[in-house]
């Protein structure tokens, strides 16, 4: 909240420079957004004198005017305005100002005669009536005769405030005002807290044969004070109240209007004036909405209400948005002759829904959103028939309407000193525990260690002991805390075993080149269609957010191998030559569409890789070696997902159960993301590794016998898969078998069509003996024969 | 005879000096000393000398054999030096050509300095937890102290999915879960990925990370939690860093202060990167409230805690002066590279 620092002195005496009473506040709880010292926009502007004026030759009506600026010599300044004579005092921005819109002016030909600044209008000058009077007739800004040439602008203008910003916290709404704001400076400071005791005349009559005033929901309306104002005097209101509400972002209207904001933003208090001319039957009704009624309010926009929204209504329809914005028909205007005024405390969840679903957000709505005081209703009425009568802008009328559901008690805690040091751990003595309490208006009385406070609506965030403590502290000093070590016994923390095995997975894709990636866990709506999956896959099902930023990001994901394609395609697009990467993160799956529980999260590697050195079998490599982290048992088999190329993708399974898919991408997606080239992608299903009970290694001895190795070169159908002819080796072999390696295929000249050569590698070894020539060829024959079984032919 | 084998050992030594390369001293070795070298004939003729002559010159022979063995020897071994040397000098290579290097990946650096933290944190006694992305509005706000009107939901525009479903806005609703499973003394952390309506720009992103710690026991104060973020940002910042409490509110703690740790860049004289502040604001934290004590079933008036939540990212971007948060998800080659 913005406030003037001279509007706050008015309440306290301040006896510290500005900055410093900002770092204070700011230790105490108060965080300062902004401070912005008046004038600082304003830079060698000083008032003027037109000693001289001439016509400008080349121009009908530019003027050369010769300045005195209360030195030597004077300096001649070319103006285009018409409504300054000789001898008129002005603002002359001079070479080198800044004025309050940003603008730089320096010295330079206009019309090729020297112009050695400018002279400024009261607009130039971000001036209002408020300011400075005149600030608003069109030309040049007129000043009064009693500067001397060459002052400076800021102090013409008395421009020696601060507008300070204090960022209230959410449980402080009784500080969203000027009142709350000085009451917590008087403490910080230590000065004394000067509130305003409202005091007014009445003008007789008797309100009750004015209006009738019924609240009908007193859970949404719990307190409605209503005054009557006859014979308005509509004018401005004084400077000082225009100048403190401009400071805190508002805009002066007339008195009556600024009344009730500036009561708002001194007491926290929202108040409301109704044209009681327009108020049909002299009624006010405190009601839900009728489905279907409409209101059109102060700014011309209409709204249809449903009934959960609450009006106060007139004998016929509503007049205003209870504690968010007025009707057009019931505003205060400049011949509104008598005023009925409203100070009321709506219930704050349904502000805000009404505010929400209107979307209307007030100054009015936000406080009462955050909460306002039901004693401060009645404090900020009376504050505001003080001004209207000390301004006299109309005469009041006897008697008042309060309509409540009984008014709270002050709430009584009882606590032991000890358990709110306890809690800081900091040793306070019980006197300043019980002074600072008190000058923060809790009164609080100690009997034998055990404190009593007396906690006032107003601060209705006090709940118990941990309030206290936190309203001593801050109060005493946060610096007072002094860190201790951590106590207790202190061994080392575990992590969770998912940790621990993603720890491992990712340190063992980085060995193997690959960099880890951060995508969001929401995609656009369409993502998945660029998949081309089948109208019934599952992963189609995906859970919408009701409120995304946008399309871009309204879908949380159900894999991950669109964000790894977009990061693929940043990387490619960008000319970077190669690239592997992994994401290791959730998707999202739902028991139920639309959710009613929470989803599935399962966690999942994804991996992309792309560049002239890797191909399909290079990304096999990569989830063999994932697979041999765990010690699963794979196999691979063709799988058919809509993304991967036809014949480039494989499905593994670990230990039978299918755990991954991987392969090269569809041309076709790969172009959607703008890929023109081959580009490889798997996703690991996570949980499947993790629930794989890894056996304990254990030492095998080293071989003492050597081994020998034996080469097969072989002739085969070309579509006989390799795997195939390595079963039959492996099953051939036995027991000796030590490794078996692939170490060519060929097809091409000297190869029948539809043909391949193969040669593999085969070590034998037995742990027991050395192999005699009689088992070796034992060994062999059996290769051999289940070669042939599935049609490969030994070549010579 | 003597004289001839003088002549030979003479000889001999001429040559085996003169030689030049390890296949010149080889045929040297055979005419002398092979089965039908030199020397050896001298031997075979040592038939037609006297009993008394024969030891005599079967011991110069002998001497001479020797003599001529070492000789052989010597520069068997100086010419294998030298064409060692020669092709150790052929074999030079450019040190300055590039390494053959099998490249090693990176971490993201939002998880390098996760795993900082976690194996602070872990030497502290803190277990490292998780918690699920999508919340009930039970665990997100009610048990934390913020009941449906409360103003505090304003401060952190939620991702709804469903009634009661959102993407959790804190990893605090990871407290409560480890409340309700795990009974005082309790030492924890919880990182993991938060999401708040925040358009994308460079400072904020909808998606973030975030370290949630939690200690309950008895008698913990807010000292101990000083204490323990000092270690944190000692460790992380640097010994001399000191760590500052400002109050502020968070409706699940009370007292809830900011914590700003000296600027590291400046020690905290005022500079740039601290807006001249000397300090930088690195995390909220303060003492568990008792409603989110009592509504995790565990007695305030016996136990008190506190909770701090630590903004990865922000971390991160300071510790590597990454300018803008976006670069963290656009996972360029490049940037990855770097850390």
């Amino acid at each position: 909240m913005k406030i003037s620092l001279n509007q706050l002195k008015t309440y306290v005496d301040i006896n510290v420079p500005a900055e410093e009473l900002c770092d204070r506040m700011v230790m105490a709880g108060f965080e300062v957004e902004s401070i912005e010292k008046q004038g600082d926009n304003l830079v060698n502007v000083v008032a003027a004198r037109i000693k001289k004026i001439t016509k400008h030759e080349n121009s009908d009506h530019l003027q050369i005017c010769q300045m005195d600026i209360g030195k030597d010599e004077l300096v001649q300044i070319v103006t285009g305005a018409q409504n300054v004579k000789e001898g008129d005092l002005v603002p002359a921005a001079l070479d080198n100002s800044i004025l309050p819109n940003g603008a730089h002016i320096k010295a330079g030909k206009l019309r090729g005669v020297d112009s050695n600044g400018m002279l400024c209008s009261g607009e130039e000058l971000c001036l209002t009536e408020a300011d400075y009077e005149g600030a608003s007739v069109y030309g040049i800004l007129i000043l009064k005769d009693e500067y001397a040439e060459g002052t400076d602008m800021r102090e013409v203008l008395g421009l020696d405030d601060y507008i300070i910003d204090f960022k209230i916290t959410a449980n402080r709404p009784d500080c969203n005002c000027f009142l709350g704001v000085a009451k917590e400076i008087s403490v910080v400071l230590g000065t004394e807290f000067k509130q305003p005791v409202p005091q007014f005349k009445t003008s007789g009559g008797n309100i009750a044969d004015f209006i009738d005033v019924k609240v009908e929901n007193y859970d949404l309306c719990p307190r409605y004070i209503g005054r009557v104002v006859k014979n308005l005097r509509i004018k401005q209101s004084p400077v000082w109240m225009q100048k403190a509400i401009i400071a805190s972002g508002m805009r002066p209207i007339n008195n009556i209007v600024d009344i009730t904001n500036f009561v708002m933003l001194e007491t926290g208090q929202p108040m409301h004036a109704f044209n009681y001319k327009e108020l049909a039957d002299k009624k006010i009704i405190v009601r839900n909405a009728k489905k279907g009624e409409k209101i059109t309010t102060i700014d011309g926009k209409d709204y249809e209400l449903n009934e959960n929204m609450l009006v106060i209504a007139d004998g016929e329809k509503p007049s205003c948005l209870a504690g968010i914005m007025g009707g057009k028909e019931s505003e205060i205007e400049d011949d509104t002759k008598d005023l009925f005024l409203e100070s009321a405390k709506f219930r704050r969840d349904n502000i805000r829904h009404t505010g929400r679903t209107l979307g209307i957000r007030t100054e009015a709505s936000g406080r009462y959103e955050r909460g306002v005081d039901i004693l401060n209703v009645e404090y900020a009425m009376n504050r505001a028939l003080q001004l209207i009568c000390e301004l006299d802008a109309g005469d009041i009328i006897d008697g008042v309407i309060d309509r409540n559901d009984g008014l709270p008690k002050d709430k009584i805690l009882t606590v032991e000193t000890a358990k709110i040091l306890e809690l800081l751990g900091v040793d306070i003595p019980e006197e300043t525990v019980v002074s600072i309490l008190n000058s923060l208006g809790l009164e609080t009385v100690v009997n034998s260690g055990v404190l009593t406070v007396k906690v006032p609506s107003i601060r209705d965030d006090i709940e118990g002991r941990a309030d206290l403590a936190e309203e001593v502290m801050r109060i005493y000093g946060y610096d007072h805390i002094v860190g201790t070590p951590m106590r207790g016994e202190v061994i080392r923390g575990t992590k969770l075993p998912e940790r621990i095995k993603s720890d491992k997975i990712k340190s063992l894709m980085c060995g193997m080149g690959a960099y880890e990636i951060t995508t969001y866990s929401f995609i656009s709506s369409s993502a998945i269609d660029t998949l081309m999956l089948d109208k019934d896959d599952e992963r189609r099902n995906a859970i919408r957010l009701i409120n995304p930023l946008g399309d871009e990001y309204s879908t949380l994901r159900t894999q991950l191998t669109t964000s790894m394609l977009t990061v693929l395609s940043t990387n490619i697009n960008r000319k970077i030559e190669d690239g592997r990467f992994f994401e290791i993160s959730k998707r999202f799956i739902p028991k139920s569409l639309p959710i009613d529980c929470q989803p599935d999260e399962l966690p999942q590697m994804s991996i992309g890789i792309y560049g002239k050195d890797e191909d399909f079998f290079t990304l096999k490599g990569i989830i063999e070696e994932v697979m041999k982290l765990f010690g699963a048992h794979t196999q691979y088999e063709r799988s058919s997902e809509p993304y991967l190329h036809p014949g480039r993708q494989a499905l593994v399974k670990a230990n039978n159960k299918p755990v991954a898919v991987f392969g090269e991408v569809h041309p076709q997606v790969a172009s959607a993301y703008d890929i023109e080239q081959r580009v490889y992608v798997a996703e690991i299903d996570l949980n499947v590794l993790y629930g794989i009970e890894k056996r304990k290694t254990v030492y095998k001895p080293l071989p003492k016998f050597p081994a020998v190795e034996r080469d097969f070169a072989m002739l085969c159908d070309a579509d006989i898969p390799i795997g195939d002819l390595e079963k039959a080796i492996v099953s051939g072999s036995g027991r000796l078998l030590e490794k078996v390696k692939l170490f060519d295929v060929y097809s091409g000249s000297q190869i029948p069509d539809g043909k391949k050569s193969v040669a593999f590698s085969v070590w034998l070894r037995s742990s027991e003996a050395t192999l005699s020539d009689e088992q070796i060829d034992g060994v062999c024959d059996k290769i051999i024969k289940n070669l042939q079984k599935i049609g490969a032919v030994l070549r010579k | 005879m003597k004289q001839q084998l003088e002549t030979i050992k003479e000889t001999a030594k001429k040559a085996i000096l003169e030689c030049e390369n390890e296949r010149a001293i080889e045929e040297i070795r055979v005419k002398y000393l092979g089965k039908k070298g030199e020397l050896t004939a001298i031997l075979k003729q040592m038939g037609s000398l006297s009993a008394e002559e024969r030891p005599v010159m079967g011991q110069l022979v002998n001497e001479a054999k020797q003599k001529l063995e070492e000789l052989i020897s010597q520069k068997s071994n100086e010419l294998k030096a030298k064409a060692t040397e020669l092709k150790l000098k052929a074999e030079t290579v450019d040190i300055t050509m590039p390494a053959k290097v099998k490249k090693q990946g990176k971490l993201h650096p939002l998880n390098t300095v996760l795993n900082d933290m976690i194996d602070i944190f872990q030497s502290m006694g803190f277990d490292v937890l998780d918690g699920p992305e999508v919340e009930t509005d039970h665990y997100n706000f009610e048990c934390l102290n913020v009941p449906a009107d409360h103003p505090a939901r304003d401060m952190q525009d939620t991702f709804y999915l469903g009634e009661n479903l959102l993407l959790r806005t804190q990893t605090s609703a990871a407290q409560i879960r480890t409340m309700e499973t795990r009974k005082p003394p309790i030492r924890v952390i919880c990182p993991g990925r938060v999401f708040r309506a925040d358009e994308v720009d460079a400072t904020h992103s909808p998606v973030f990370h975030q370290i949630e710690g939690l200690v309950v026991d008895k008698g913990i104060t807010m000292c101990d939690l000083k204490g323990v973020l000092e270690q944190f940002a000692r460790e992380i910042y640097g010994p001399d860093t000191k760590v500052k409490f400002r109050p502020s509110f968070f409706p699940f703690t009370e007292p809830s202060v900011e914590v700003d740790v000296t600027c590291s860049k400046c020690s905290g004289g005022g500079c740039r990167v601290c807006k001249g502040s000397g300090w930088i604001e690195i995390l909220g934290a303060g003492m568990v409230h008792p409603n989110v004590l009592r509504s995790c079933g565990i007695d305030p008036d016996v136990y008190s805690g506190f909770a701090f939540g630590i903004g990865l990212d922000r971390l991160t971007t300071t510790r590597y002066k990454i300018s803008d948060i976006r670069l963290l998800f656009e996972n360029d080659k490049r940037f990855l590279e770097q850390f």
